[in-house]
């Protein structure tokens, strides 16, 4: 029986770890960062599958969003196409009507994502991928075309026109970017977020997939600090830890960004300079931070960014390296509390480090915004972008790893070289959420990778 | 009535080019110019008297060698003088200087970072390559990937097959270059920000984007595309201004027996039944021919000489979405003496400084860039603009009298799109606030100053016609491009009018006086292949 380790953690690793396991390997996860309880994405029926996973419970906030409106009174978007459209019209009756066509025209673009995003990713000459592209026919063709190269505030200026829901889809739209709302390829970024929800809900359900995936017999999970990746004669032999000891391996699959897990676990002079120069240049800025409230009753979910200039603005102080001066909160219930992502956070400062000041003063800006809409807030804690990078392992703080940009995204994620999972060091893959289909898409990566490793 | 087999709307250096195809394949042609001249943006007029102006577009670099070549321009007049170098002052009485000679331009650019001198040659290999990868397709009418039409499937096939023969390392790295910013792009290779500054600029002209938004790294090509006498990277300026180029090609047109009117506005397109038989002058008088071809910009050829209610609701849907937004102004002045630019060393008078016959950018740092284009986002004059400038008399010395000299300054960002609309007052403090920033530069320009000409996009859209003063014809944007320009199934010249053809830039390849657009609707409606 071939040994396996697969380094990192997430819900990528898991499911690698899970689905190398029932395919009859001796799997053993080494688990840098404790797994995250709730696993933050859609998670696709085929993956729960291929671990044996047929019961997950989906949490599903309903409305998904709501937004401040000038007036004090507030938008809602609920699950049910007609609810919202419902909710939209008291703020424009225009828009109101627009909505329903809206979310079906964004339905069918985001099924052919649904099925990209389940395999290894495309190549751009590739003949199936033209064939599946036709397959939407004339209108979804034209669409996707013109969709996903697109600025999402020119995508929602073509169909909307009230400031408050076009602020909140595009304040979603830049979700972890280094990028405003008309930057181009935003657009996909909003299609990516509504993968796997129904017509009308661009943001993901929670689940406790994560949970179940721990729970799950046939790996061993242990704790452990990677090293070194051992490589002999070309291939990955063992994998070298923290305290000296050495797990000898078959495989060594890795959740770990690319380039921690290629430059800085890889003896120099394995790879091409070429392809770690490349690694250095992918482009992983965290851009957020999370600032936890516990609240003295529970909360709606509340998303501040009242229209597309604001979102824009914001972003416009991260370009300088400040955090913003008007940024863009999306608070959503997180048990007893809520959870707030704060952005632009840059970070890299220009003002130097993050200090306890600073995430005080960040975690007073985002109290005072939100106050006026929330229950009494008893307690909370801030999370800067260099903490997730400490806590999680997020390269910079960047929850996707590699920015999920039009340059690195599909064939391109995260590099052309890279993106089919394998790396050159034979025996070493990469599952992690740098890779396609990216963050968002519980265990997808892992998936993939899985299966590019079996077939091989 | 005279009988014509083809009536092109405007005469600007497309239609002209589209015009001289056409008559020399036998084709009985008349080209109808709203203005006294023909050129559109490509014209040069004496503004004031003695002092000669290439008024709009200002340098040749993109006109396809092959329009050169079959139209014999250089017969007809065109002479295209080298802009060898660039100048890009810094704001520490230091400049970086970019040369056309490959040695001169290394050790300047060592001076500013040896790690940058290093690696500009690969990058100028790299970009090279992409350029030729991506040159055979600016000659291409763009297929419609819906269409089931043989035909079209056929020429799908054909550019499947050539990007087939492409390796994927350099099909990988265009992807990348049509989808980064070109902050991001050049990141990758150069740390100097007088140098990324001044090559990024490149990717922003023409829109309302800055260097940080992605999509601006494909422009970066096009400096790579520019072939004058075959070497690339060349930029020059034709003698006698930019209306020299307009004028060989309509003399090429001229000389296949192309019959061209001036002072002949159209005011619309005539239909029956679906199909476009002939056009209404403004006075009136109707012309009829059989083809209808279009020069001038999506949005005026369909929503105004066509009118809607003649078009199919999902085509006219595509057509108002087009987006135009035009960003940039001109500033031409005519000066008594040259500016002195206070970072360059003393070393004789300026007009034996061989630094002053090539173009001047002020475009110190990608940041520098970005908030410019930070004021415009939001609807404002940039506060300190992006300059590109040229001193056409140093290159040829009849466009100004005796000692004296014409400035052409191209400038973004001045957005279409004013807070509280441009007027004669916001003209003219647009122009004080070009002067200010480049006095900063060169202090003895105020006084210098006899004559100045300030251009907004409002002017451009009201002179030369061009929607949102949109000097592209429409954003080059990937989503405005290729085959889905100007709108998705109408991307071959066509339009949805039997008999209705469009050759402005507005289709692909796009703007830049490149000419293809002209050359390509020839041959589409010549029905050959380009």
């Amino acid at each position: 029986m071939s040994a396996a380790l697969v380094v990192g953690g997430g819900v990528d690793a898991l499911v690698a770890a899970h689905v190398l396991a029932r395919s009859g390997m001796r799997v053993t996860l080494l688990e840098e960062f404790a797994s995250p309880s709730a696993a933050d994405g859609w998670v696709p029926d085929e993956v729960a599958r291929a671990v044996g996973i047929s019961d997950l419970v989906l949490t599903t906030p309903d409305p998904w969003l709501r937004a401040v409106l000038p007036d004090g009174g507030t938008l809602e978007l609920w699950r049910d196409v007609a609810r919202s459209a419902e909710s939209i019209g008291r703020a424009s009756a225009r828009d109101a009507a627009q909505w329903p066509r809206f979310c079906s025209r964004m339905r069918a673009l985001a099924g052919l994502l649904e099925r990209l995003y389940c395999e290894s990713p495309p190549s751009l000459v590739e003949l199936r991928f033209a064939l599946r592209v036709r397959a939407l026919g004339r209108r979804g063709m034209e669409d996707l075309m013109r969709t996903l190269p697109m600025p999402a505030a020119e995508l929602l200026d073509d169909w909307f026109e009230c400031d408050a829901l076009k602020g909140a889809l595009g304040a979603l739209a830049v979700r972890d970017i280094q990028q405003g709302p008309r930057s181009a390829g935003t657009a996909l970024r909003l299609l990516h977020l509504h993968a796997g929800s129904p017509a009308g809900v661009f943001r993901p359900s929670g689940s406790n997939f994560a949970e179940r995936l721990k729970a799950l017999p046939g790996v061993v999970l242990r704790n452990a600090r990677v090293k070194r990746v051992v490589v002999r004669a070309g291939r990955a032999a063992a994998v070298s830890l923290d305290d000296g000891t050495e797990i000898a391996a078959q495989l060594v699959v890795s959740s770990a960004p690319p380039a921690r897990t290629l430059v800085e676990w890889i003896e120099p002079g394995w790879l091409d300079t070429d392809l770690t120069r490349a690694l250095r240049h992918v482009r992983s800025r965290g851009v957020a931070a999370k600032v936890r409230f516990e609240l003295a009753q529970p909360c709606a979910p509340l998303t501040l960014a009242p229209s597309l200039d604001h979102v824009e603005r914001a972003y416009d102080d991260a370009k300088y390296g400040r955090v913003s001066q008007r940024p863009c909160l999306d608070l959503t219930a997180s048990g007893a509390g809520a959870e707030v992502h704060f952005q632009y956070a840059p970070y890299r400062l220009a003002a130097g480090e993050w200090t306890d000041a600073r995430r005080a003063a960040l975690a007073d800006q985002a109290a005072q915004l939100l106050a006026p809409h929330l229950p009494t807030i008893t307690g909370r804690s801030v999370a800067a972008p260099p903490d997730l990078e400490t806590a999680a392992g997020c390269p910079q703080g960047q929850p996707h790893h590699a920015e999920l940009a039009l340059d690195q995204a599909l064939w391109m994620r995260p590099l052309p070289e890279l993106a089919r999972y394998r790396t050159p060091i034979e025996g070493l893959w990469l599952c992690g959420p740098a890779m396609h289909p990216g963050a968002g898409v519980a265990g997808a990566a892992g998936y993939n990778c899985a299966r590019a490793i079996l077939r091989a | 009535m005279k009988r014509h087999d083809v009536i092109i709307v405007g005469g600007g250096h497309n239609g002209l080019a589209c015009a001289a195809y056409l008559a020399r394949a036998g084709r009985k042609v008349l080209v109808l110019e709203r203005r006294e001249r023909v050129g559109g943006a490509a014209v040069s007029e004496e503004v004031f008297p003695g002092f000669r102006f290439s008024v709009f577009s200002y340098v040749v670099s993109l006109l396809r060698p092959e329009i050169i070549r079959e139209l014999e321009l250089p017969r007809h007049g065109l002479h295209i003088l080298p802009l060898e170098s660039t100048l890009t002052p810094l704001a520490n009485n230091d400049y970086l200087a970019q040369w056309s000679d490959h040695d001169r331009n290394r050790a300047e650019l060592a001076r500013h970072s040896p790690r940058d001198a290093e690696a500009y040659d690969e990058f100028g290999l790299l970009l090279h390559r992409m350029a030729r990868a991506v040159k055979p397709l600016l000659a291409t009418a763009p297929p419609d990937p819906a269409s089931l039409r043989p035909r079209e499937l056929l020429d799908l096939a054909r550019l499947g097959k050539y990007f087939r023969t492409l390796p994927a390392r350099d099909l990988n790295a265009l992807w990348k270059l049509l989808t980064m910013s070109a902050a991001d792009y050049l990141d990758e290779w150069f740390e100097s920000e007088a140098l990324k500054g001044t090559k990024s600029a490149s990717g922003i002209i023409g829109t309302l984007l800055g260097p940080r938004s992605p999509g601006t790294a494909y422009v970066l090509l096009h400096h790579y595309m520019g072939e004058l006498d075959g070497v690339f990277r060349a930029w020059g300026f034709a003698r006698g201004g930019n209306g020299s180029v307009s004028a060989a090609l309509g003399a090429a047109a001229q000389a296949h027996g192309a019959e061209i009117r001036t002072g002949a506005s159209v005011q619309r397109i005539l239909l029956s039944s679906g199909r476009a038989h002939g056009v209404v002058l403004e006075s009136g008088e109707e012309l009829r021919a059989s083809t209808i071809v279009s020069g001038a910009d999506p949005r005026r050829t369909f929503l105004g000489l066509v009118g809607e209610k003649a078009l199919p609701g999902d085509f006219v849907e595509s057509i108002r979405r087009y987006k135009f937004r035009g960003s940039s102004g001109k500033v031409n002045l005519a000066l008594a003496e040259l500016p002195r630019f206070t970072c360059l060393p003393e070393n004789g008078p300026p007009h034996l400084n061989p630094i002053y016959r090539g173009a001047i950018s002020i475009s110190p740092s990608v940041d520098y860039l970005e908030r410019a284009y930070d004021d415009a986002k939001y609807g404002e004059i940039s506060r300190r603009p992006y300059m590109d400038i040229i001193i056409p008399s140093m290159l040829d010395p009849s466009m100004a009298p005796p000692g004296r000299h014409v400035m052409s300054i191209f400038v973004q960002y001045a957005p279409y799109h004013l807070n509280g609309g441009w007027s004669d007052a916001r003209r003219e403090a647009f122009g004080d606030t070009v002067v200010d920033t480049l006095a900063e530069y060169a202090p003895n320009l105020k006084r210098a100053i006899l004559h100045r000409q300030v251009i907004t996009p409002a002017d451009i859209e009201r002179i030369v016609g061009l929607s949102e003063g949109n000097i592209f014809q429409g954003e080059l944007t990937l989503q405005q491009m290729f085959f889905l320009r100007p709108a998705p199934a109408w991307s071959r010249y066509r339009t949805p009018i039997d008999g209705l053809w469009q050759c402005g830039s507005g289709t692909h390849p796009g703007g830049g006086v490149m000419g293809a657009s002209g050359r390509n609707a020839a041959h589409a409606i010549l029905g050959r292949r380009a």
